[in-house]
């Protein structure tokens, strides 16, 4: 029986970790961290163009404009990773800055950050059950209740901004501590929490499984639809508040926000390297995802590059990300 | 036409090799798949390669069929040179292949699935009907009825490996590959495609034939080469082997087989199956198991046996009846959430799409059963994940060093071993295992199946359902044999032999 198992070991089918020769291993460590050694040198090519970049105060900016999108990144990473794809969050962000600005204005600004984010985890509620229970296809789904959520919206605002004259409400927007934004320090905060909660705790690791195989999941006697559920309640409830923010920074809201921020968060998920399709995926590479677009986006300012040519640089730079990262993939497993 | 001329190249005493291959090696990161391995197959001849997993059969196919390219070596067809040759131009020379991994597409129809890659066309048009009707011959020719317009994700796992079987054979082969070709099939579809098989031999087709099941290898071949760790052990006439000189050779060793340790106790039965029903399967099914033993149960493809266990498990919807647990009767579990809190789990039979995970690791794998027990307070530790993933797969011989790649890159046996492994992670009562030993080779079986047996030593009762009657024979306490949608006897296992099963299936399937 000894014999007989050590011949098992050699077993030549299946890769046992083996010692990789220079080339795999940069290879391997590109495919892992390509995305992040791409925005270093961009970081570091924007801060050689214009050294304001790293400037305290330019952190500080770029932190809180990001804050909204970056939330909503964090949300779309589990639903992705979960298997799904979310596209009424654009009109979800509209809605509950509304309702937080509806709020705000008679309430302080706890129970409209409050109002805001049951707002936005009702949407995700209406998706889950949707998508999970009724086995829809996800991107559908939230198109139609993204179109929803819009109609609400302009009906209940008639179309005109929400202005807040309550100065309470833009604390947690604009205020700041020391020179670091309420909204940045939230956003750091919940990127941490989100990240130990998906690679650490039971939770996370059954987000990955549903992703990964959702039949194996269901024969694994896990609860799929709820798992599958609780992604999008996640992601309206932090679309909720990104909404607030986003309304207590304008200390107003209206019923079309920031339609690019749909975009904005998605490429942040996927350029990132959390491909659509499930099962594989970080909060990690989220942030990655987020440090190179908002760098990209400050740095054409800061480097005064002509706005024509912002959106040719931005898409290369997406693309190429995305074809690099392919073509690593080839290489670490043809060898 | 080309009969003929397969036996006038035979008479003339041309050269009928079909393939040669020479000094064939390639390389893996940290092994040798193929070493310097030397291969013939002549027209008209079925040649067999039987050997463990991993012991090179799947990259030797792969540098035939030029999917994979060797590090060394050469390989002729026909007597031409074809290395560097990619796989498109080889198929072109009438290489053809049936590969182990099932690649039905779930949305098209049975009928698109065979044509797959070669479609019928005028034009740009597809001809449908003719398709539709080589489908048809086709499938009465292997004796098969496939609906040829239910689509493919519809189709049950021996019904989609026909679809392979014929996609393989509506194409130009001169050369057929044949990788498991039965791993899914019941008894009397192996003997069709045997038929099958005889017959393309005599129009002079050269057949490379794959397979874990030794008996069938000795029935069908003319030649038999052994492989292990990525050599030709021996290569002779199917005269001078017998089936243990071919375990012995596969092995390098004599096999140890797993026996019988002792009679189960007669105690109370631990589960009591009261007038189980699914529609279009079976009526009303009683039966009981008993603590500690191996039931198994026995039936031709179609008969139910997946459902049965299905039911059990809660995950048969249509399912109707009643189970006795724990002393008292209750409903069937609707759900598997709820067949699990009942103690039971269920080893589903198809490993890639409902046993695993394939991006994730075997560790995260075989945890994912009952994360509660290798988490605190909701926090998953790393370490405990990995020790008690170690204790539920270290008893079936699965190499730990193997724990932390991803299942996706590992073979079928070492899956199959995990898909187990994380079941018995999850303290259960009762496990259902269906296929256990699907595509997994001899030195795997034993060892899942001394690992079975002694868990049902230690208490677990186990309900076995196998397309390998043989093995059903040696491994259960009892067996159920069912046909025509009932239970047709409860066998003992001294009472039990594949023959007497037959007998008692056929004796009732051949009733009008």
């Amino acid at each position: 029986m000894t014999i007989l198992n050590l011949e098992r070991n050699n077993d030549l089918a299946d890769p046992v970790p083996v010692e990789r020769n220079p080339g795999q291993t940069i290879a391997r460590f590109l495919e892992q961290y390509g995305v992040g050694v791409i925005a270093v040198i961009l970081v570091a090519i924007v801060a050689v163009g214009n050294p304001a970049f790293l400037s305290f105060i330019n952190i500080a900016n770029m932190l809180s404009q990001w804050a909204p999108a970056g939330l909503m990144a964090i949300g779309m990473t589990y639903v992705i990773i979960a298997g799904g794809f979310d596209l009424s969050i654009a009109a979800v962000f509209s809605f509950s800055a509304v309702v937080a600005a509806a709020v705000g204005q008679q309430q302080s600004f706890v129970l409209a950050l409050a109002a805001a984010v049951v707002a936005g985890a009702f949407v995700g509620v209406v998706n889950a059950g949707l998508i999970a229970r009724f086995n829809i296809n996800p991107f559908i789904t939230t198109v139609g209740t993204g179109f929803i959520v819009t109609g609400i919206t302009f009906v209940f605002t008639k179309n005109a901004a929400f202005i807040v004259d309550n100065v309470d409400f833009g604390i947690i927007g604009a205020g700041r501590w020391h020179g670091v934004p309420y909204s940045g320090m939230l956003l750091i905060l919940l990127l941490v929490v989100a990240g130990l909660l998906l690679s650490r705790t039971i939770y996370g690791h059954v987000v990955y499984a549903v992703g990964g195989n959702i039949e194996a999941s269901r024969f694994s006697g896990l609860r799929v639809p709820l798992i599958v559920g609780s992604t999008y309640v996640l992601l309206g409830a932090l679309t909720g508040i990104a909404g607030f923010i986003s309304a207590s920074q304008l200390t107003s809201a209206q019923a079309n926000m920031d339609p690019n921020i749909l975009f904005d968060v998605l490429t942040i998920v996927i350029v990132g390297g959390t491909p659509l399709g499930g099962g594989v995926g970080s909060i990690g590479r989220t942030a990655i995802g987020l440090l190179l677009i908002a760098t990209i986006t400050n740095g054409f300012v800061l480097l005064d590059i002509n706005p024509f040519y912002q959106n040719i640089i931005k898409g290369v730079l997406i693309v190429g990300a995305l074809v690099l990262d392919s073509i690593l993939k080839r290489v670490t497993r043809a060898v | 036409m080309h009969q003929q001329t397969v036996e006038q190249a035979m008479h003339a005493g041309v050269s009928t090799t079909a393939v040669a291959v020479t000094k064939l090696t390639k390389r893996f990161p940290g092994v040798i798949a193929l070493n310097e391995v030397s291969f013939d197959v002549r027209m008209g001849e079925v040649h067999a390669v039987v050997g463990e997993n991993g012991a090179g059969k799947s990259t030797l196919i792969k540098a035939i069929t030029g999917v994979e390219q060797p590090d060394a070596g050469h390989i002729e067809i026909f007597g031409r040179s074809v290395d560097g040759q990619n796989a498109t131009a080889r198929r072109a020379e009438g290489v053809t292949a049936i590969y182990q991994e099932l690649t039905t597409v779930p949305a098209m129809s049975a009928t698109a699935n065979v044509f797959l890659d070669q479609p019928l066309h005028k034009a740009f048009f597809l001809r449908r009907r003719p398709m539709r009707r080589a489908f048809v011959d086709l499938s009465s020719r292997l004796g098969v009825t496939i609906d040829p317009d239910q689509r493919g994700g519809m189709l049950s796992i021996s019904d989609q490996q026909m679809i392979e079987i014929m996609r393989a054979l509506i194409a130009r082969h001169r050369i057929l590959i044949m990788d498991e070709p039965t791993a899914a099939l019941g008894p009397t579809e192996r003997v069709k495609l045997f038929e099958v098989i005889a017959e393309l031999r005599r129009q002079g087709t050269a057949i490379i034939y794959i397979s874990h099941d030794l008996d069938e290898v000795i029935r069908i071949s003319d030649r038999i080469s052994v492989m292990r760790n990525g050599s030709f052990v021996a290569t002779d006439a199917k005269s001078a082997w017998t089936k243990d000189r071919m375990v012995r050779s596969m092995l390098g060793q004599t096999q140890s087989r797993s026996q019988r340790s002792r009679e189960p106790g007669y105690d109370e039965p631990i589960l009591v199956a009261d007038r189980l029903t699914v529609p279009g399967r079976f009526r009303d099914l009683s039966f009981s198991v008993r603590h500690g033993e191996i039931f198994g149960v026995a039936g031709l493809v179609g008969s139910g046996r997946t459902e049965l266990l299905r039911a059990v498990a809660g995950a048969q919807p249509d399912a109707s009846g009643r189970i006795m647990i724990d002393g008292a009767f209750r409903s069937l579990p609707r759900k598997i959430t709820e067949g699990l809190h009942l103690g039971i789990a269920y080893v589903p039979e198809d490993r890639k799409a409902h046993g695993l995970v394939p991006l994730l690791s075997g560790t995260r794998n075989v945890v994912l059963t009952d994360l509660r027990r290798v988490a605190t307070a909701g926090i998953v530790q790393p370490q405990k994940c990995r020790e008690l993933a170690e204790a539920a797969t270290g008893p079936l011989g699965f190499d730990r060093r193997r724990l932390e790649v991803p299942v996706r890159t590992l073979s079928g046996g070492n899956q199959q071993k995990l898909v187990v492994g994380k079941w018995l992670h999850r303290k259960s009562k009762i496990l259902l295992l269906d296929e256990p030993t699907r595509g997994i080779d001899v030195g795997a079986k034993a060892e899942l199946y001394a690992a079975i047996r002694r868990l049902a030593d230690e208490g677990l009762s186990v309900v076995l359902v196998s397309s390998e009657l043989e093995e059903v024979v040696q491994q259960a306490d009892r067996i159920a044999v069912l046909a025509r949608g009932g239970l047709v006897a409860t066998l003992e296992h001294r009472d039990a032999s594949v023959e007497r099963i037959l007998e008692l299936i056929f004796s009732v399937e051949g009733q009008g």
